[in-house]
């Protein structure tokens, strides 16, 4: 409870505000994301305190979701993947004029199951934690081990593209000294502290998507659905409650679960609902339940996705990545030992999360409108923006023109991953732990004295190893197959088809 | 739906799409993937007490990614066609625009050149300016204005709310 | 022979399209609606969609108006409606203009402006 303390102090109030707003602006515009509003204020951030800085943050990414919602209801383009099962009956809704009632069961949704995942949270994370600071370096590097395979292997449809960016991630993670030696600086002494993970984050995320979306501009504008306040009737909310629930138990433990992303729980409770529904005749033609379950299961996959970033320090989704990131940057290592070193920021940022999601709601029903308005940002500026405040932070960091180039040439490397399709997160997921993979290696063998079998020397690490190897067979297993849909291609198949002409 | 083809099966599409600028993609990987193993090579032993030499990672990383642009090579060979990245402002319908990205380049590579002689508070807002003309604001003096009180505005922001000092370059002693 | 209308999907467009389509059902011309967008904007509620760009004709066309419609993406949408006056050398334009405060004159380049001042033809500027 002293969390609240820290949460609700004007400072960090005001910080939590701001984050909301941010976010859900962010996810609100078109071509910014939560994870590039991050990237973009980690340079300005460090000199905020650190739990006023992760606490915006947690606000960003809540609201960015939120942001994320309205317009795959309003506009019918889902920005990210995890809300494009919410287009399939918002849109549809909001075309008969129930806009309102669509937004505001996203809304309060999104509020039930963001607090009740923030509850699971709050329980299950220490509880994590206290189990992962008892294992030895061998667990923890088996641990370390699956989870990079599994966000490589396990999301997207191509495996070979998710080996190739995690691969990349890691040569990017090799430059510099860090192990006595120059690796991979071509004798540039600018590189030998390695390259700065937050140029990589912002050269990624804002400037390869700036310059993929400038090679492919939509020209021709979308046609908005224009919408008053949001609310809902009484039978609105008999028939969302429910799909509430089940949304949220579908998303928490999929979140939790490094890999598990928002797209296959939303899925699985968009099917649901369909099954569920006593009215099968308004599904596809703009059901409430569809909007409300892959909802609320979207929001509390985003809680759960907190479990592994706090109680272990694994990303599993790119904003949790980038602010991991942050906490780098402040010299906090995520891990299992946060609870005992800074509960301070710990406890201040998990009530954050009850108070920005408070704030979500109240701020957000009324502004609907507002928030569509964004939308008429002039796109020339908007993405000059972005590259503008790209620039800045990147230059900011150490006032070297090199930094400068440095971003354009990993923003070129951002623009041809997305021309070709490699996913970001492994990347940036092996940016951040091929550090701490050799080192937990290293730590391991220095214990042992140089035996290799200390790796396996321990009951987790062998469960582990199990647990990965079974992973590697299924996927044998399913490309022997012959390739079957992989469940985004199946999601497709499902989605009517105008969704996916877009 | 029909007319989507996501992924060519090769057993029952007899016409092979093939991306030939993924081969382009599968040189890099393996140039990369090859300097890392160069560059491993080089190195020494380390200290006596490190477990992991300095060069078992790089050697493990660059022969894995060598090998991954092989593959890649081979799979753009039997037909592997990308499924390029789409979003709420990306319209996949009408091909690539490059001149802009070239031209956005181009404003990107004038702020590196120019910002140590000029400093941000100028190369800014030929930044955000350049930027906006490149993709397709015509109203030049707007965007110079607008460019202006923003690279102004955040150098001050960060001169006096952040307290980091940006180097003026030029205009030092007129900010 | 012909009347250009600078159409915008709100009340200034509306207004235009009024005196527009007057006009021309009283000297028999023909009416040539631009609604043109420069497609900067992900969402611009001044151009119109399609179905309200067909609900607009259908209604003047039962008036029996001869009814051209330019529904289109340009570069700039004030060039539009001038090319458009030029190519069929229309007699009249018809623009619908709103009120501005000094500051958004400065800022804002105005569509309507434009259109009156480099016009070759009489411009009819109308307020809803």
């Amino acid at each position: 409870m002293d969390g609240f303390a820290t949460a609700l102090t004007p400072t960090n109030l005001f910080f939590a505000a701001l984050g909301v707003l941010l976010g859900t602006a962010v996810g609100v515009l078109p071509g910014i994301g939560p994870a590039m509003t991050v990237a973009l204020l980690l340079p300005v951030t460090y000199n905020v305190s650190p739990e006023s800085a992760i606490i915006m943050f947690a606000g960003i990414y809540y609201g960015g979701m939120y942001g994320g919602s309205t317009t795959s209801i309003l506009l019918n383009t889902p920005g990210e993947s995890s809300s494009v099962i919410t287009a399939l009956e918002g849109n549809k809704m909001a075309k008969s004029g129930r806009a309102a009632q669509a937004l505001a069961t996203a809304a309060i949704g999104s509020f039930v199951a963001g607090t009740i995942g923030t509850v699971l949270l709050v329980v299950l994370a220490p509880t994590v934690a206290d189990l992962v600071v008892q294992l030895g370096d061998p667990s923890y590097f088996a641990i370390m081990v699956l989870a990079l395979a599994a966000v490589t292997l396990a999301l997207g449809a191509s495996k070979l593209r998710g080996l190739i960016s995690l691969f990349l991630g890691l040569t990017i993670a090799l430059v510099g000294t860090a192990t006595g030696q120059a690796r991979l600086t071509f004798d540039q002494p600018l590189l030998a502290d390695g390259i700065d993970l937050v140029v990589v984050a912002v050269a990624i995320f804002a400037i390869g998507e700036a310059l993929w979306v400038a090679a492919h501009l939509r020209r021709r504008p979308l046609d908005i659905i224009p919408v008053g306040k949001p609310w809902m009737s009484r039978e609105d909310w008999g028939r969302s409650w429910r799909p509430w629930l089940r949304g949220t138990a579908f998303g928490f433990p999929f979140g939790a679960l490094p890999a598990g992303g928002a797209e296959v729980p939303t899925f699985l409770s968009y099917v649901t609902e369909r099954k569920l529904t006593k009215r099968p005749e308004e599904f596809g033609k703009g059901a409430i339940e569809g909007v409300a379950g892959p909802e609320a299961a979207n929001n509390a996959s985003a809680a759960g996705t907190l479990v592994p970033l706090l109680a272990i320090g694994l990303p599993t989704t790119a904003t949790a990545g980038v602010i991991l990131l942050a906490l780098q940057g402040y010299g906090i290592q995520p891990g299992p030992q946060l609870f005992d070193t800074e509960p301070v920021l710990v406890w201040g940022l998990l009530a954050s999360l009850f108070v920005a999601n408070t704030l979500l709601l109240v701020l957000n029903l009324p502004l609907a409108p507002v928030w569509a308005k964004l939308l008429q940002i002039p796109r020339p500026y908007l993405y000059a923006g972005i590259l503008f405040f790209a620039s800045l932070g990147a230059y900011s960091v150490n006032f070297q023109s090199f930094d400068l180039a440095l971003l354009l040439v990993m923003g070129v490397l951002g623009l041809a991953m997305r021309r070709f399709a490699l996913p970001v997160l492994p990347l940036l997921v092996g940016v951040i732990l091929g550090p701490r993979l050799e080192e937990q290696l290293t730590r391991a063998l220095a214990i042992s004295q140089g035996d290799v079998s200390t790796l396996w020397s321990e009951p987790v690490a062998v469960a582990v190893y199990l647990v990965l190897g079974l992973l590697l067979a299924a996927i044998a297993a399913n490309a022997l197959r012959r390739r079957p849909e992989s469940l985004p291609a199946a999601m497709r198949q499902d989605a009517p088809a105008d969704v996916m002409e877009r | 739906m029909t007319t989507v083809i996501e992924r060519p099966n090769i057993d029952s599409a007899p016409r092979r799409v093939v991306d030939t600028a993924q081969y382009g993609l599968a040189a890099f990987l393996v140039l990369v993937g090859g300097y890392t193993l160069y560059d491993a090579s080089t190195l020494h032993d380390g200290f006596a007490d490190q477990p992991v030499q300095p060069y078992a990672v790089p050697y493990v990383v660059g022969a894995v990614l060598t090998l991954l642009g092989m593959l890649l090579a081979v799979a753009t060979w039997r037909g592997d066609v990308p499924q390029a990245e789409e979003g709420e402002d990306v319209d996949l319908t009408g091909g690539s625009d490059w001149a802009t990205v070239a031209k956005l380049g181009g404003v990107l590579v004038l702020n590196i050149v120019l910002i140590d002689w000029l400093g941000w508070a100028i190369t800014g807002a030929m930044l955000f300016a350049g930027c906006a003309w490149a993709l397709g604001s015509r109203t030049p003096v707007r965007d110079v204005a607008l460019g202006a009180a923003l690279s102004l505005g955040t150098w001050y922001g960060f001169y006096a709310g952040l307290g980091i000092p940006i180097p003026a370059g030029i205009l030092d002693g007129v900010l | 022979m012909s009347v250009i209308v600078a159409y915008s999907a709100d009340e200034f467009g509306t207004a235009a399209l009024r005196h527009g389509s007057e006009v021309a059902r009283a000297q028999g011309a023909r009416l040539i609606l631009v609604n043109a967008t420069a497609g900067q904007k992900l969402v611009d509620p001044r151009y119109a969609a399609d179905e309200e760009i067909d609900a607009v004709v259908g209604e003047l066309r039962a008036t029996g108006i001869e009814v051209d419609v330019r529904h289109e993406l340009v570069d700039d949408v004030a060039d539009a409606v001038l090319g458009a006056a030029r190519e069929s050398s229309a007699r009249l334009i018809v623009v619908g203009v709103r009120k501005r405060t000094p500051v958004g004159k400065l800022l804002l380049g105005s569509v309507a402006q434009r259109v009156i001042l480099e016009a070759d033809c009489p411009v009819l500027a109308v307020k809803p």
